[in-house]
Parts: C-alpha cells; sequence; structure tokens
C-alpha cells in the first residue's frame, strides 16, 4: 500500500518535471497547444493582498517576512513591499518560463517564487523586461527579440554564481500536469550539460532543463541569449514546515 | 612537515579570533541542528573545526583499521552514495596506506569514494577509524573540493593530528596552492550505509554544493523552517550547503526524511 502511495506521488512529480522541461522529451513542436495565445490581461492579475501572500508562501516565512515583495500590474512587476534580506519574492506567470512550454500562456498559473541576492540582481531583470511586454499586448516573438536586443546592449546582466530561488508555496499553480504542485528548489548555472549534475539519472533527485527553450529543436532560436542551465531539487517540506505528501489537491 | 610547535604560535588576538571562529561555528550548528541534526557534522569537512573540541579518540589508531581489507566492499560503499545510474559509471576511488587510489576509471566525470574520519566526522571522532561515509562528487567536484579530501587524508595518514591537519590546509589555501571551488561542484551522498562516527553515526540522504567564499545567508540556509544548511569557513574560503533529499540511491524512503504519502 505504501509502495503504491509512494509511486503514485513519484508520477504525479515526474509528470509535473516533465513539463517544466526538466526532460528532453519535449512535446513535438506541432502538438496542439491548450493555450495559443495570451488570455485578456485581468487574468493573469490577482487582489493585491493575495499576491503578496501567495508571493510570501514561496519561501519560510524566516526568509520571506523580510523579502521585497513585487505584484504584478498593468505595466509590469512593480515593488509592493520593500525588504530587507536582500530576496525578492514574486508569483510568477507562465510566460516567465521557457518560450516553447504548451503552458506558456496559461493564465492559471501562478509560481509563487523567492529568489536570493544572486538571482534577484542577475535573473529578475529578464522577468521585469518580459512582464513589462506581456502586459503591453506583446507577442512571443516581440518578447524573445526584445530580450535578445536586451543582452546586446548589455541592459540584462551576467548570470551570477549561486543564483537559486525558493519554491515552497503550498498554495502554487505550477502547470496543469499531475499534482500541479511541487516544494523545490531552483539553481540557476552556467553548466553545460545536466549530466554533470546527474540530471535525470534514474533514483537522482535532481532535474534539469534549459532556462529559454525546453526542446534542443529550438536551439538555432537561442542565438544571442546567454545559456543557463537550470537545476530543480525536489525539498522534503512545503515553505510552511509540514511534509511534502500532506498537500491536498 | 607539521611542526607541532606552530599550533602554540600567534598573538593573543589572532587566538581570540579562533576562538570566535569556533564559536561562531557552534552557533551556526546549533542553528543547524534544529533543522537537520545529523548534518551538522558536515561543516567539519576540511578544519572547520574548533581547536579545543575534547576527542573520544585521543590519538591515531593503526592505519590498518582506517583501510577496508575488502577491495570490493569498499567499491561496493562508495558506489552506494548515490544511485546506481549515476555511480555504476563513476571513477572509484580506495583508501590505501599512502592514501586513495583509483580502482575503477569512470566515464561520467563522477568520482565515488569512502571518506574516513579525519574529513568526514566531526572533531570530536578524527581519529574514529570505523568512520565510513561514501560520496560521489561530480566532475567540478573532483577538480577542487576532492582535492582538499585527497590532501587531508594524505596528511592524516601521516600521522597529522586535527590542529596540525587544519594549520597546514588553511596555509596551503591561502598560497592558493588549492583551486577555488570549481562551479557547478555537488556531491551525492545518498548511501543508507556507511557510519559518521559516534557524534552522528547515521546521516540522512542529501546532496552537497560547494561554494568558495559564499554567504550562508545568500541561500537563506540555516533559518528555521529552510531545507538549506549552510557552513562557511573563513579561513579555509569554503562554503558548504546541503539539501536532504527523500530517498536513499537505492530508492528507499529516508526515514529521517517527513513521511512522503500522497493523500
Amino acid at each position: 500500500m505504501r509502495q503504491d502511495k509512494v509511486g503514485t506521488i513519484v508520477i504525479n512529480s515526474f509528470a509535473l518535471l516533465v513539463v517544466f522541461g526538466m526532460t528532453y522529451q519535449a512535446r513535438s513542436q506541432d502538438a496542439t497547444t491548450p493555450y495559443p495565445k495570451m488570455a485578456p490581461v485581468e487574468q493573469y492579475l490577482m487582489e493585491r493582498n493575495a499576491e503578496i501572500q501567495l508571493a510570501r508562501s514561496a519561501a519560510p516565512d524566516s526568509i520571506s517576512r523580510n523579502a521585497t515583495i513585487l505584484i504584478l500590474g498593468p505595466q509590469g512587476y512593480e515593488t509592493a513591499v520593500q525588504g530587507t534580506n536582500d530576496f525578492v519574492c514574486m508569483v510568477g506567470r507562465a510566460w516567465g518560463a521557457a518560450f516553447d512550454w504548451d503552458e506558456f500562456w496559461n493564465p492559471k498559473v501562478k509560481a509563487a517564487d523567492c529568489l536570493n541576492p544572486q538571482a534577484a540582481r542577475s535573473v529578475l531583470p529578464i522577468f521585469y523586461l518580459r512582464a513589462r511586454m506581456v502586459m503591453a499586448g506583446r507577442s512571443k516573438a516581440e518578447i524573445l527579440s526584445a530580450v535578445k536586443a536586451a543582452f546586446e546592449k548589455k541592459q540584462l546582466p551576467d548570470l551570477e554564481t549561486g543564483a537559486m530561488d525558493y519554491m515552497m508555496s503550498k498554495s502554487a499553480y505550477l502547470t496543469d500536469q499531475g499534482g500541479h504542485n511541487l516544494p523545490h528548489l531552483m539553481f540557476y548555472t552556467r553548466v553545460k550539460d545536466g549530466k554533470d549534475w546527474g540530471s535525470g539519472a534514474a533514483g537522482a533527485p535532481v532535474m534539469s532543463s534549459p532556462y529559454w527553450f525546453f526542446s534542443p529543436n529550438q536551439q538555432p532560436q537561442m542565438k544571442g541569449l546567454p545559456p543557463i542551465l537550470v537545476f530543480l531539487v525536489a525539498v522534503t517540506n512545503w515553505s510552511d514546515g509540514t511534509p511534502a505528501g500532506e498537500h491536498n489537491e | 612537515m607539521i611542526q607541532p610547535a606552530q599550533r602554540e604560535s600567534g598573538t593573543a588576538s589572532q587566538r581570540l579570533s579562533e576562538e570566535e571562529k569556533a564559536m561562531r561555528k557552534m552557533n551556526i550548528y546549533t542553528s543547524a541542528i534544529k533543522n537537520l541534526a545529523p548534518l551538522v557534522v558536515l561543516g567539519m569537512v576540511c578544519g572547520a573545526m574548533a581547536q579545543n573540541a575534547k576527542t573520544r579518540y585521543p590519538k591515531m589508531a593503526s592505519v590498518d583499521q582506517y583501510l577496508m581489507a575488502d577491495r570490493e566492499a569498499e567499491i561496493a560503499l562508495a558506489r552506494s552514495a548515490a544511485p546506481e545510474s549515476i555511480a555504476r559509471n563513476a571513477e572509484v576511488l580506495v583508501l590505501g596506506r599512502n592514501g586513495f587510489e583509483t580502482a575503477v576509471k569512470g566515464k561520467n566525470g563522477f568520482v565515488c569514494i569512502v571518506g574516513r574520519s579525519w574529513t568526514s566526522a566531526t572533531d570530536e571522532d578524527y581519529w574514529d577509524p570505523k568512520v565510513r561515509v561514501p560520496m560521489c562528487v561530480n566532475a567540478a567536484a573532483a577538480h577542487s573540493y576532492l582535492l582538499r579530501i585527497t590532501k587531508i587524508t594524505n596528511l592524516a595518514l601521516a600521522g597529522g593530528t586535527l590542529a596540525q591537519v587544519n594549520e597546514t590546509m588553511t596555509t596551503a589555501i591561502a598560497k592558493q596552492e588549492f583551486p577555488p571551488m570549481e562551479p557547478g561542484s555537488m556531491c551525492y551522498m545518498m548511501s543508507k550505509q556507511g557510519f559518521g562516527g559516534d557524534s552522528a553515526p547515521h546521516w540522512p540522504s542529501h546532496l552537497m554544493f560547494f561554494f568558495s567564499d559564499t554567504d550562508p545567508a545568500a541561500w537563506g540556509a540555516n533559518l528555521p523552517g529552510s531545507p538549506v544548511v549552510g557552513i562557511a569557513d573563513s579561513s579555509e574560503h569554503l562554503t558548504q550547503f546541503v539539501i536532504q533529499t527523500q530517498r536513499w540511491s537505492d530508492g528507499t524512503d529516508d526515514p529521517q526524511a517527513p513521511p512522503h504519502v500522497h493523500p
């Protein structure tokens, strides 16, 4: 019985990781996407206090209570609470993930995320730019082009060593797939091959994905973008301290 | 060669500084204990050790007691640090009288070893000949972190005490005789076997990440509820982060991890 339950969570977690592009078994490029275009802007927005609360739930209170909190407004992310520990918490939307994710425009995705100082300095500026573009109604191609231009003009910083974030919210909605959620930490690296961390190996608690595009078929579009490989390590508890398996879906 | 007299050298302020460092480490450990008790010992690697710790093992045992007579058993134990999918293609080192030596050539960049007391136990257990701690480091860590482990092992096998090894390593690192931690350095410590010493006999399954001169606070380490334990040693310019994992390398649940039962 216990084995069955463990198997279920493994399968659900694995499905979730696949959706995050944590394997290269990405869906085919011509697959029908459930979210072919941007939803109305208001579907991406949240009630201010609810968004602050959800953002903070990404990390244990000992971290998030002193973090800067961002909320998504009509012009992009804006500071709702100024923090003191250099962490930044926010609620990521689907369009902050890989450009070839078939849930890219999924308005249900609310990914609570607390970035550490290195990520706040070097990854967050990318989020800011993408959010501004989306809220201005720009297409995926236009956003991608703007990001590349910003890197070319050195308007976006290089990735800092040690950039990572907390995604441990019990209340997040990360994907339509599986259990919709999984407490984990993410690490942004310049590592070239996920296998260098044992990513994807059977039994390994580490998964990885390229930041910009899940599919290796999209590599031509990578021109002008700095390679970033994101590692995911599942953790055992939600941010409120309860064990991961106790989340009622 | 380490000179015992060196241990007595240094000004009063330097000695005070050492005591303060030791105290600071103890505070970190106290915090870590609340989160992940057995992992407190991880900070002891590479000399993150209080100089005045009392010891259950006051002197070195015979070298034979630190070795494993069964070479195949040591290889299997080393490999148990990581899932078989990683360990089967890893290089494996075994401990000989003069240090670690290659027993199995690898092809995936990982290197698996069984750490002994001087690198993998608390100060109190520095000379405990029973300690056996499997670890598989990735290629980046093999190029940086593992060099320190093998050097400490050589020094200890030559009879170097805790204080002597600490001083030697601190000096060597200050002279840049060892490279900084290579970006992406990490290791697997997911074996359900092994023995960490009397202070922490059985460690939970975990991963470790190695950085040079990184503030543990930058990862939110050691705070209540954080899944990250971080230990920084300024003298070694080394910061180690520890993240507990749900399962052992053989895929079974680690009972020290929170229950992971799907509703």
